[in-house]
């Protein structure tokens, strides 16, 4: 059963179409997350379902209950803001009880609330601590601390870690992803930084200009890419793009780069496009599929090239390697000890069995 | 920006009729957050309904009254025409209750602007107790102009203020200027006490100005080997004209309508010497009873004002 | 005189010149010297100046305290001899010291209602662009409005309400006259709290209404005492709506102070007394508020 059920949203900003006929269901307990590019309309969506936002077409359900008319406090939602949002003039326990207060929660039972979500949280021994004393992390703890208190059907994340450090970050990417399970509720997260989508979503929604472009499993949006935009937007470095024309070479098909380079597909994917040939197409390959060539490697479907590396960009355990191929500049993924000088030649092996293949025109997966 | 559910209608209840609708949900367009458009104007309801009693109620009356031929003896409320605006123009003392109001204004401004950025200059760098000073300096400002014009009589007193007696001690022997009715003097009066009060206004908003001014435009300045003066006039001057134009305007709006301080030194004598416009509208309403006429003079005042400030705050727009 | 306020010993000196190397300590010694003569000179200025400002309001408070004789008496005397309160006595005695009491009792009371219907209307201009422009430039445009303009008119309407003379009626009209400030000022501290503190507290579960009270006011909690105590100043300095809406019953302290002023003589004694009566809680309260001056008197322009 959904919990989240969104049709038909519509969403203006006068004459700016921000979200445009969005439709989405999200079953219970599941952690989606909204990703996109700044301007991409999903924290428009996000404040929409949350009520902060009036909706003007199309319909929101939460937990079967149509609550597009309702004002948030009756949506049974809770949600963590970019900036904290705690109130400066009151102490975290006071911050983490003000919806419980606001709701009239019988007394005796705030404080035992108040303190057991203070101690999942690790922060028990602030709760008197006014938020000018605390650091960044802690400040976000207190936010969570503040929505997971009052036990609601839905939780939404406007973009909580944009504001802490790199270190921080990862650490509480962990935390908010243990914090899902132990609780079990349903949460929306948003986020303009892909590796969060990847690494915490039970189910990524990638929208782009108001509208979703692709949903599903991060990995299936990661292999399985429906278009250019979500191919080039998941995975860092982002997967290179090669465009290219579809010819015939010895009976399957080959893709024929701009500087004449021939890469032959895989039988199998051949078959599958049928009969193209001639076709204008763009050719992606992500990074971690261009590797250094292995003597003895019969795979099939690996294409080969002699790059001359034109950059290096050492991170300790890999290195990303420039070099032109087909006219672009393309990245390789290598291993720290393959490449160590600039102009060294190498022979790579392409893996075209990963290969994507996209339409210029429409920008679809093949 | 405030497009509201206008565009639900059809397709929306269309829908909303596949759903399992409990309680009046359909009904509740108007209710919950979306209440939030009669909330408000449940705010601004009380604040404008006070608002419109001296907004609207005094110019619709003065226009009224204006056309009307009521005067200490007539009380008829018959219409005259234009009889009292044609007075109007005709009448010398009023033109020159504007002429006064404007000499005022044209010296006492600039006056006070002047001094008050030399004296934020002053103030600008680190100085030992410049808190204390500051607070001292905002004295005047805080002061009623009643009170300030009180204390200026007072200094100026020709028998026991000091301002004779200090000017007995550059000139050698007593001296017993009658500041408040000599001709001469009124107006040097009247705009000491005028600058006294307010140039503490315009040094304490320049001087939050200049501090404000972006620093490493200064440095860049000095680096390129800027002088002083070419540095305050192509630097400083543009960067604190915003807050210089609103100084100016505000100050320029009050002195306009100078009443207190004119009223406590001189009633607007000797004679009508000082008489600015708002204490001649003053005189023929409340001491001549010349109801009709009055308004046609206040309603002149409101537009005359009007324009000023529409004019002036299309100027500081364009600053901006 | 070089712009930023920096350490003497590096600053570039006057007229842009260029700056002396470190390792010539005779040159630096005299640059230093230099600018100590600067500093001396320009604090010697600022105490000049900051006499000249203060002293009109020295002679005021000072003859508050001198006895009749001592005040007329020539060449005046700079310091009383010695302080005496009769002056203040007799205010108190003649009942002219209720003026004080009734000032304070329009201005408080107008203060208090302009600040808040004044707030709650800014809180919808802020949040809800409630009117849009036209009304937020209307409402300030209201403070332009010379007074003398508006008196006429609202004193015949007074006279027709029975309401010369009266507390209420001079309540409503510095209410009345407040508002534009009030709602302009707090406006511009309500745009300063950030959004998502309040919608924190919707989604917790706080009503509109709720969202107010328990959030907005307490967050700008500094820049409502500022502007009430703005509110508070004007309405008892004023003069002119006094003179003309008041006779007897509801006379303010200013009002009565130009009572004191006589044909031929002026109650010097009286006026002084009535004046620093009148001046004193200006001053304590405004001492307070000093953070916020220039804000306030700015219109919020500019936000020292």
């Amino acid at each position: 059963m959904a919990d989240l059920k969104i049709s038909a949203l519509h969403k203006y900003y006068g004459s700016v179409h921000a979200v445009r006929g969005i439709d989405l269901q999200i079953p219970e307990g599941e952690f989606t997350v909204l990703v996109g590019q700044s301007g991409c309309g999903k924290s428009t969506l996000l404040r929409t379902i949350a009520g902060l936002e009036e909706c003007d077409q199309g319909s929101i359900e939460i937990g079967g209950k149509m609550v597009q008319h309702l004002p948030p406090r009756d949506r049974d939602i809770a949600m963590v803001f970019q900036n904290y949002a705690l109130y400066p003039y009151m102490n975290v326990f006071d911050n983490i009880a003000f919806g419980l207060r606001s709701r009239k929660t019988p007394r005796d039972q705030i404080e035992p609330k108040v303190k057991y979500a203070a101690n999942m949280l690790g922060i028990q021994h602030l709760l008197d601590r006014y938020p000018r004393q605390l650091s960044g992390g802690q400040l976000q703890r207190v936010a969570i601390g503040r929505a997971i208190v009052r036990n609601a059907r839905l939780y939404l994340f406007d973009e909580p870690l944009s504001n802490l450090d790199a270190q921080l970050r990862d650490e509480m990417r962990g935390e908010i992803k243990r914090l899902h399970r132990d609780l079990g509720k349903t949460m929306i997260y948003v986020t303009h930084d892909q590796i969060e989508a990847m690494t915490m979503a039970d189910r990524i929604v990638l929208l782009r200009d108001g509208a979703i472009e692709q949903a599903g499993a991060p990995l299936e949006l990661f292999e399985r890419p429906a278009t250019k935009y979500v191919a080039g937007f998941l995975g860092s470095p982002s997967m290179n793009f090669l465009p290219g024309r579809l010819t015939g070479q010895g009976g399957t098909l080959a893709v024929r780069l701009e500087d004449g380079t021939v890469l032959a597909l895989p039988a199998a994917r051949a078959q599958k496009l049928g009969n193209r040939r001639d076709e204008a197409v763009i050719l992606g390959l992500r990074p971690e599929h261009l590797n250094r060539a292995q003597p003895g490697d019969s795979r099939t479907g690996l294409a080969r090239h002699t790059a001359t590396i034109e950059l290096l960009q050492p991170t300790g355990s890999r290195t990303y390697a420039t070099f032109t191929l087909g006219g672009s500049s393309v990245v390789a993924e290598l291993q720290a000890h393959d490449v160590t000088q600039m102009n060294q030649k190498i022979e790579l092996s392409i893996d075209m069995n990963r290969a994507v293949l996209i339409d210029p025109g429409t920008e679809n997966v093949l | 920006m405030e497009r509201g559910s206008a565009g639900l209608g059809a397709p929306f209840l269309s829908v909303l009729s596949l759903r399992d609708i409990s309680g009046a949900t359909h009904l509740m367009q108007s209710r919950g957050a979306f209440a939030e458009r009669n909330f408000k104007y449940l705010l601004v309801g009380p604040a404008i309904f006070v608002l419109l009693l001296i907004g609207i109620f005094p110019l619709v009356y003065l226009l009224m009254v204006s056309f009307q031929g009521i005067t200490m003896t007539e009380t008829s409320t018959d219409f005259v025409g234009a009889r009292n605006y044609a007075q109007l123009f005709h009448d010398a003392r009023m033109w020159e209750a504007l002429l006064h109001t404007v000499i005022f204004t044209a010296i006492a401004l600039p006056v006070e602007l002047v001094l008050g950025l030399a004296m934020a200059q002053l103030f600008l760098e680190r100085l030992p107790g410049r808190q204390i000073f500051v607070a001292l300096l905002v004295l005047p400002v805080v002061v009623s102009p009643i009170v300030s014009g009180a204390t200026w009589a007072l200094l100026f007193d020709h028998r026991f203020g000091p301002i004779n007696q200090i000017i007995g001690w550059f000139t050698g022997d007593t001296t017993a200027i009658l500041w408040s009715i000599n001709p001469k003097l009124v107006y040097p009066a009247i705009i000491a006490a005028e600058i006294w009060q307010w140039t503490p206004f315009m040094f304490l908003l320049l001087l939050a100005a200049l501090a404000n001014v972006d620093k490493s435009q200064l440095e860049a300045a000095a680096i390129d080997g800027a002088g002083w003066w070419r540095t305050f006039f192509r630097i400083v001057l543009p960067a604190i004209w915003p807050v210089m134009a609103i100084a100016i305007l505000i100050r320029g709006l009050d002195l306009f309508r100078l009443f207190d301080i004119v009223w406590a030194l001189t009633k607007g004598g000797p004679g009508t010497m000082t008489e600015t416009i708002s204490i001649f509208t003053y005189v023929k309403g409340f001491q001549q009873f010349e109801t009709s006429y009055t308004a046609a003079v206040a309603f002149l005042v409101i537009i005359l004002l009007s324009v000023v400030v529409m004019l002036a705050l299309k100027r500081v727009e364009l600053a901006r | 005189m070089s712009y930023p306020a920096r350490d003497p010993a590096r600053s570039t000196g006057t007229q842009g010149k260029a700056l002396s190397k470190p390792s010539e300590g005779r040159e630096m010694s005299s640059l230093r010297r230099r600018t100590a003569t600067r500093q001396a000179i320009r604090f010697a200025a600022a105490v000049a100046i900051t006499l000249i400002f203060v002293f009109p309001i020295y002679w005021l408070f000072m003859i508050s305290f001198k006895t009749p004789d001592e005040i007329y008496s020539f060449p005046p005397k700079w310091y009383p001899g010695q302080i005496h309160f009769e002056n203040y006595a007799v205010l108190f005695k003649d009942g002219d010291a209720i003026t004080v009491w009734n000032s304070l009792v329009v201005a408080g009371v107008s203060t208090f209602i302009a600040m808040f219907l004044g707030t709650i209307c800014a809180y919808s201009l802020a949040r809800f662009r409630t009117g849009g422009e036209y009304l937020a430039n209307w409402i300030i445009s209201q403070r332009m409005i010379p007074p003398i303009a508006v008196v006429f008119p609202i004193f015949l309407l007074f006279v027709w309400l029975h309401l010369v003379d009266t507390y209420i009626g001079v309540i409503i009209l510095y209410t009345a006259f407040n508002l534009p400030y009030v709602i302009w000022m707090m406006r511009g501290y309500i745009l300063d709290i950030p959004k998502a503190l309040e919608e924190s507290a919707l989604v917790d579960g706080c009503s509109r209404w709720q969202v107010i009270w328990k959030v907005v006011f307490p967050m700008c909690r500094a820049g409502l005492f500022a502007t009430a105590i703005f509110t508070f100043v004007f309405a008892w300095n004023d003069f002119l709506f006094a003179l003309v809406l008041t006779r007897t019953e509801a006379t303010t302290y200013t009002v009565q102070i130009t009572h004191y002023f006589g044909g031929q003589s002026n109650f010097w004694a009286k006026i002084s007394a009535m004046s620093v009566l009148g001046t004193l809680p200006i001053f304590i309260a405004v001492a307070f508020m000093q953070r916020y001056l220039v804000r306030g008197m700015s219109l919020g322009a500019v936000k020292g």
